[in-house]
């Protein structure tokens, strides 16, 4: 579904992907691990098209198309949806005209259930509210997600989902993940995705496929995502790079 | 009877002293170039308003298809219909201001020109010099009217002046959502419009104010608006003006005479074009408990420049007031200019407050949207949208929704 091949991504003057290359088949799901500051966001940024993340070179194809002439909104059309790490304050637009938005721009009206998705997620009370406005961690985490369930991309990406969230929210987020991946369900599109996390927590919600971590600008070693967190929680990061997985 | 003669000659004394004498705020405008001609005939029904009047009114807010409580319909320097639907009669009334000088003389020693001073500027006392009707609402005590009033002035003729001096009285406990819609027809670009506006807010009265504007690219408006209140009365005014105009310059006052007296102004402007706005309230809290808002909500674009003016003036130690102004630029030849004043006078506990932001809209915040698949121009204009659809309290919901669409048109055509 996703392959990137050998990008390079700058930020500013700042070149902070030197060669990254990964491949996320239908329906697989994988996590990406690393030390802060390595890049993680920027590769999710670069994927989803945000200005000021330049491809220097390399490619992202999606579905066989290259993205990188793309636009953000033209990748989201294609069906590449993220949940960002940080909600920004989207003042006088509530959560609900925005789920309104998001169901007619998909053309999911009718097919997706704007307040039962929000029931699942405990947000029925954050429909009304402006978006980002007053939010905290959990709030902010389950509504990324609760739009990204609304959108439902053939690929989600995920920016640390369980960070700022407490244990009581974090089975509502990896409920939501679940789901987003249809990973208990059984459907004719197969949907994949890319998550970002710190703590480890999400994978006992997530049966993710594949496990990378990001360091030095390029993804240094990957395998089963469990197997690495153990390794990294024992010997810390330092020992990724010496490793050859 | 000489008491009201007398005090009309000494109007107009004071007015034709003042008939030059400039407004400190805003671009001067000429006026010597404007003339009267004969008024206009009476219509019996409103089947009688020609397509393009129902037009105006329709873009300024006011809809003729269903008729408020109580309408009142001027064109050019006329009124030409004023009714009050029958549920409502004896409740209130509604009426040309000449009429109700004739009916009730005594409203012209009690409040004709008691708060906006005929020798104001050349403004004020041109209205009283030349005249050209205005409305004249009364709420009697106690009566409830829910469904809003309309106020409908419209200018069909090019290059001419409105004039206009309205009067609203609302008893004590009387309650009243009044919408004026001001609007000139298509294709008349240009003129003048003087409103001078009187509001009396009796005890526990309560005034749900809104005004539309919807004018010609090179119109000059200045309403000179002021309202009394007495205590435990509530004055909220919401003032929409989405169009280009030439210019604009208004600073409503409202006088929080009685205890508990609570005012809230809300202004939404989309500035094109080369309009210049300079637009403020001022809330004078003089008793305990007295409690005032203001909020702006400010986009301009193009060459258009906004002044924001807000001042509070507190007397009370027990008196509280905030002012906001929240503007967006869209060009680099726009101008806001946020101008807040705060005055506290043998009050020390009073608190006042101001609060002032002027920038682009974040690109992360358009960003965001664009990553939900809207286009960049989608995505300013939504936000565009959500910036001006400002929560106004005690609004009616119909208005509300009214507001929302015209914006909601608006942030869709400039973007």
């Amino acid at each position: 579904m996703l392959k990137v091949e050998k990008l390079h991504v700058a930020v500013g003057e700042h070149l902070v992907l030197q060669g990254v290359d990964l491949e996320i088949h239908d329906g697989e799901v994988h996590v990406l691990l690393g030390p802060n500051g390595v890049g993680k966001t920027t590769l999710l940024m670069a994927i989803m098209g945000v200005p000021g993340y330049e491809v220097v070179s390399g490619k992202i194809l999606f579905q066989g198309e290259d993205l990188v002439p793309l636009s953000m909104e033209e990748r989201a059309k294609r069906g590449i949806g993220m949940a960002f790490q940080k909600m920004p304050p989207v003042r006088g637009i509530s959560l609900q005209t925005m789920g309104e938005i998001i169901l007619k721009t998909h053309g999911h009206d009718g097919t997706v259930h704007l307040e039962e998705e929000a029931e699942r997620l405990n947000c029925s009370y954050l429909l009304p509210r402006e978006i980002g406005i007053g939010f905290s961690g959990g709030e902010a985490k389950r509504a990324e997600l609760l739009q990204l369930l609304w959108q439902r991309p053939l690929f989600s990406m995920v920016d640390e989902p369980e960070s700022g969230v407490d244990l009581d929210n974090i089975t509502l987020v990896g409920k939501a993940l679940r789901e987003l991946f249809e990973r208990e369900q059984v459907r004719t599109k197969k949907r994949s995705g890319l998550v970002i996390t710190h703590t480890g927590y999400i994978l006992e919600y997530l049966n993710a496929d594949r496990g990378h971590v990001l360091m030095e600008g390029r993804i240094v070693c990957s395998g089963n995502p469990r197997d690495l967190f153990e390794d990294i929680r024992v010997k810390g990061y330092g020992e990724c790079l010496r490793c050859e997985r | 009877m000489s008491g009201v003669e007398d005090t009309l000659r000494e109007i107009r004394e004071r007015a034709e002293k003042a008939l030059e004498k400039k407004a400190p705020l805003g671009p001067d405008v000429d006026l010597t170039r404007f003339y009267e001609c004969s008024p206009q005939e009476r219509l019996g029904s409103l089947e009688e308003i020609a397509a393009q009047l129902r037009e105006a009114a329709l873009y300024a807010g006011v809809e003729f298809e269903a008729p408020g409580a109580g309408t009142y319909l001027q064109v050019d320097r006329s009124a030409v219909y004023e009714r009050v639907i029958k549920p409502f009669e004896g409740k209130l009334e509604i009426m040309t201001v000449r009429r109700a000088l004739e009916l009730y003389p005594e409203l012209v020693t009690q409040y004709w020109w008691k708060l906006v001073p005929v020798d104001a500027d050349k403004y004020a006392a041109f209205t009283e010099l030349c005249f050209t009707e205005g409305y004249f609402i009364r709420v009697f005590a106690h009566q409830k009217v829910e469904i809003p009033l309309q106020a409908c002035l419209l200018v069909s003729e090019r290059s001419r002046v409105q004039s206009v001096h309205n009067l609203v009285i609302l008893e004590e406990g009387a309650e009243a959502n009044i919408v004026t819609g001001c609007a000139s027809v298509r294709g008349v670009d240009e003129g003048v419009h003087i409103g001078v506006s009187e509001f009396y807010l009796d005890r526990n009265a309560r005034l749900t104010f809104t005004m539309v504007h919807n004018w010609g690219e090179r119109f000059h408006v200045r309403p000179r608006t002021a309202v009394h209140m007495e205590e435990g009365s509530f004055y909220s005014s919401t003032y929409v003006l989405l169009k280009p105009i030439a210019s604009l310059q208004t600073f409503p006052q409202a006088l929080l005479n009685g205890r508990d007296a609570n005012a809230q102004f809300q202004s939404i402007i989309f500035a094109k074009g080369d309009s210049v706005i300079d637009i403020g309230s001022t809330v004078v809290l003089r008793e305990q408990g007295c409690r005032g808002n203001s909020i702006s909500r400010v986009c301009a674009i193009e060459n258009a420049a906004v002044y924001t003016r807000g001042r509070l003036i507190a007397y009370h130690n027990d008196t509280q007031a905030h002012l906001e102004c929240k503007g967006i630029l869209f060009s680099p030849q726009a101008k806001i200019i946020s101008i807040p004043e705060l005055e506290v006078h043998g009050a020390p506990q009073a608190r006042l407050s101001h609060e002032a932001a002027v920038g682009p809209l974040e690109e992360e915040t358009i960003n965001y949207l664009r990553a939900r698949g809207l286009s960049k121009e989608e995505a300013l204009s939504l936000l565009t949208r959500g910036f001006l659809n400002v929560d106004i309290p005690g609004i009616p919901l119909a208005l509300k929704r009214y507001i929302e669409e015209i914006v909601a048109m608006t942030s869709r055509d400039v973007l």
